[in-house]
């Protein structure tokens, strides 16, 4: 019962082995009988001091590790450092590295949603539709494994342009690819997003509206979701993103309801990119230029859209082999800190809702511990 | 109401597992790029080091190896590297790096990398010089990067100038 202890609140904490917390990350929960009154993340369990790392190794070997940051999605990242590079060194790319960068990036930002909704339908007890969306992820994971030789850590998208080659049937094997997650996205939208327990669960719980999520520095689909139709794809157009045809899809209110229904209209436009990109990957095009083996001195930015929001990735050098400074705007950073604040403070957060909240906004945690 | 549900959970009742059977009745899944085991050419390596300057998770280091009098002439100091499995990433820069082809990467993957005593994963150049026991196909190699490489041009302008 949510209701008006005459005890002070409870501290408890929620977290790390808890398996409904979204990563190695805890918090800690302060709870007037039901209602959760504060929450504070406690970060720090993840911590390798990656941005130091990448100062004392040399920009290939950087490559490496420059999308750890993020397990879920590292192909963002992973875009977001190569580009970088590219602008540091102002160099222009082939066409069809850039194409094939883009569907990398896209195929990654739909395993991501994937891995998400079975998060999601975890944490609002709907177990069915979870497995559907992992044997969707495994589909683009077995792409990736086809084009790149790994599933998680893929590190094909490196500084001008992409690693190798594509392989020979890569247009038709791509086509069957977004062909058959489309067939499991829909079957899990129909049975998950239509499902009573689900709309009971999500509809009114963590509203944020547009222009609080404004202020609390929120992007992505959360922003998304509160109506607030800006994306960097769109915004500031990087790789090929202005000659593709696709939409942002938004929502109305705010809530854990709106953020699911956006993340899977996400997939379906990732999958549209990847069928027009798909038509501009011919075979016998360059796909990599050669670069100098010292870069010279200079700032490159790159600001990436990932499944979860803007990644920025600052990349400065004073000559030689290696970086002076590499940095990263973590995307998690608002969603777990004043995201959740804001929703606990202006809302009755049951201690159920809270994975519910905390899994529609999903964050990432190990980009928080860099 | 959860009808939709029940009705798609119906239609996914009897259909097949997806589940792989990994390693009762199926191998790990390959592929052309799958990177695995490392494979190591001894009459190429001239012990230049430059594998071990690369390796990100510093898994590679070079070893002295006692051979015969006149055999390797290419590599002087007779050093050649060793990588530690248990360190590898398999990210492939060593072979990408290699400027002699003296590395590749196999499809010998997943569970056929696997042991029991934790010694055997340092694997020497003598032990790497050994192709696999398994059947194997060489899915890496230093042609793969460079096949083409352009030279590049220098941009005049970027587009979307807010990006610094």
């Amino acid at each position: 019962m949510a209701g008006k202890s005459v005890n002070k609140p409870l501290m408890i904490y929620y977290g790390p082995q808890h398996p409904g917390a979204p990563g190695n990350v805890a918090y800690k929960l302060w709870l007037d009988g039901e209602r959760v009154v504060d929450a504070e993340l406690v970060p720090g369990f993840l911590l390798r001091g990656f941005e130091k790392m990448m100062e004392n190794r040399t920009w290939e070997m950087n490559i490496v590790i420059g999308y750890r940051f993020c397990v879920e999605e590292p192909d963002s990242l992973e875009l977001g450092y190569a580009e970088a590079i590219d602008r540091l060194l102002k160099y222009e790319i082939p066409e069809k590295a850039k194409w094939v960068r883009m569907i990398q990036h896209e195929f990654g930002r739909a395993a991501s949603h994937l891995f998400w909704a079975n998060y999601m339908s975890g944490s609002v007890g709907l177990r069915t539709t979870g497995f559907w969306s992992i044997t969707a992820r495994e589909e683009i994971l077995k792409w990736f494994y086809k084009v790149v030789g790994h599933r998680i850590y893929h590190s094909y998208s490196v500084p001008g342009g992409i690693r190798w080659d594509v392989p020979k049937d890569f247009k038709e094997f791509t086509i069957k690819t977004t062909n058959r997650v489309e067939e499991l996205v829909n079957d899990i939208e129909s049975a998950l997003l239509k499902n009573f327990v689900f709309k009971a669960r999500t509809k009114g719980v963590g509203v944020i509206r547009g222009d609080d999520a404004l202020k609390l520095g929120i992007t992505g689909p959360a922003l998304r979701a509160a109506g607030v139709a800006y994306d960097i794809r769109k915004a500031v157009p990087y790789e090929n993103y202005d000659k593709v045809d696709f939409i942002i899809p938004t929502g109305e209110n705010g809530d854990s309801y709106d953020r699911a229904v956006v993340r899977f209209k996400e997939i379906h436009q990732s999958m549209k990119i990847i069928r027009q990109a798909v038509e501009e990957v011919r075979p016998g095009d360059p796909w990599r230029i050669k670069l100098p083996l010292t870069v010279p001195p200079g700032v490159g930015i790159a600001r990436v859209e990932s499944a979860r929001g803007e990644y920025m990735i600052h990349v400065v050098s004073q000559g030689g082999r290696k970086p002076y400074r590499v940095r990263l705007r973590s995307v998690s950073m608002p969603l777990m800190t004043t995201a959740i604040k804001h929703v606990v403070e202006n809302e009755e957060v049951t201690i159920a809702d809270f994975p519910v909240i905390l899994g529609s906004l999903d964050p990432c945690a190990p980009d928080i511990d860099r | 109401m959860v009808w939709s549900t029940l009705e798609k959970a119906a239609k996914y009742l009897f259909k097949r597992p997806y589940t792989r059977m990994v390693p009762k009745s199926e191998p790990p899944f390959k592929t052309d790029h799958t990177r695995g085991r490392h494979i190591l050419d001894l009459n190429k390596c001239t012990g230049c080091s430059l594998c071990k300057m690369v390796c990100p998770a510093n898994a590679i280091d070079m070893e002295r190896v006692e051979v015969e009098e006149g055999k390797y002439p290419q590599n002087k100091k007779k050093i050649f590297p060793r990588i530690d499995f248990h360190k590898c990433t398999y990210c492939g820069l060593c072979v990408e790096y290699c400027p002699f082809s003296a590395l590749l990467m196999t499809n010998v993957t997943g569970f056929e990398l696997f042991t029991t005593d934790k010694s055997t994963t340092l694997k020497h150049p003598q032990e790497l010089a050994i192709p696999p026991k398994n059947r194997y196909r060489v899915t890496i190699t230093r042609a793969m990067f460079s096949g083409i490489l352009q030279k590049p041009q220098v941009k005049a302008k970027r587009k979307g100038g807010n990006h610094g």
